[in-house]
């Protein structure tokens, strides 16, 4: 399952908003098969910041945990959130091309 | 402190132009008066005038530091975290066409976002007097500054770290040790993604709470933590690129 994050918007910034899209997305991952890999494609995404993503990206990658992929991006700030968010909770994201 | 009055011709000599110009931009709505006496002689109020000027920072923090919260301009005021998310979208698209900010365009918003949304994550419910934050910024200038009236990063902190006692360890804590575990209350590590993003990036940052003023410098790892002059209670920013 690919997760478009641009349909949450271009600035993905606030907990708040972060704990919404993550609430909003439930019910999607009802649909997720025992095997199927969670890839998060940040195409489109301007800013992105590590109060929305601690409320996104954290609790998915404990509950999926290797399965959840990020897709590669050069957007400075995913890069540099991603790194604080695997510092902070001592996690590390699987990245694919 | 109230903002002063100030007469036609002191307003002039401030911003270096004539009378008449003032005049003219009166009468089109550019920079109106705020009062005409009965003879016609046009006031302006001196924080109108620093707007005007850009001095967005000096504004800030004269409201962040004044013993009661004066009036802040409504296009600086969020008084809600939803209106500041509004106003950092808008800031996006126009950093967007400032080719000194282009390349760091997504790094500036986040760590806006950061510092604002730690303001509001952290005072909720609690705001000592005014609720919301002074968010404004001159895209020309190179300058985005941020300011609240909330408690500040030493008592915020100490619901985490009870030994805690003063602003300057507080201050240090906040932007370089990573906080874990999320009781009481959820606690992001906003402040130290602000640095790492600062240390990498030819941005820099003044930052107050309470008696401790850190500047971080252009890609500097630097923590220079004083003693500024003047306390307050709340937090200031000026982010410069």
């Amino acid at each position: 399952m690919n997760i478009e994050l641009k349909k949450f918007g271009t600035a993905l910034i606030s907990r708040q908003a972060g704990k919404e899209a993550f609430a909003a997305f439930q019910s999607s991952l009802k649909d997720v098969h025992e095997q199927e890999d969670i890839i998060v494609d940040f195409d489109g995404v301007i800013t992105f910041s590590p109060s929305w993503g601690d409320e996104f990206l954290t609790p998915l990658i404990q509950r999926y945990g290797g399965r959840f992929k990020l897709m590669h991006t050069h957007n400075p700030s995913v890069k540099a959130t991603v790194e604080i968010l695997e510092k902070s909770n001592n996690i590390k994201f699987n990245v694919v091309e | 402190m109230e903002s002063e009055l100030i007469p036609i011709s002191e307003a002039a000599k401030r911003l270096g132009i004539s009378i008449d110009t003032l005049r003219r931009w009166d009468e089109s709505g550019k920079l109106m008066a705020t009062r005409k006496s009965p003879g016609g002689t046009r006031y302006y109020l001196e924080k109108s005038l620093d707007i005007f000027l850009h001095k967005l920072f000096k504004i800030a923090y004269e409201w962040a530091t004044n013993s009661e919260p004066t009036e802040i301009p409504a296009p600086f005021y969020s008084p809600d975290s939803s209106t500041f998310q509004a106003r950092l979208i808008k800031m996006q698209g126009l950093l967007a066409t400032v080719p000194s900010a282009a390349d760091i365009l997504s790094l500036l918003v986040a760590i806006t976002g950061e510092i604002g949304n730690n303001s509001f994550d952290h005072n909720i419910g609690n705001w000592p007097d005014k609720p919301g934050i002074f968010y404004g910024y001159d895209a020309n200038k190179g300058e985005i500054v941020l300011a609240d009236r909330g408690l500040g990063i030493l008592k915020t902190l100490q619901r985490v770290r009870p030994g805690l006692n003063n602003h300057k360890d507080a201050l240090k804590v906040a932007f370089t040790e990573m906080i874990s575990g999320r009781a009481p209350e959820e606690r992001g590590n906003g402040l130290k993604f602000v640095r790492k993003v600062i240390i990498e990036n030819p941005i820099s940052l003044r930052f107050q709470t309470g008696d401790a003023e850190l500047i971080i410098p252009k890609e500097s790892s630097d923590l220079n933590i004083t003693k500024p002059k003047q306390s307050l209670r709340g937090c200031v920013a000026l982010i410069k690129f």
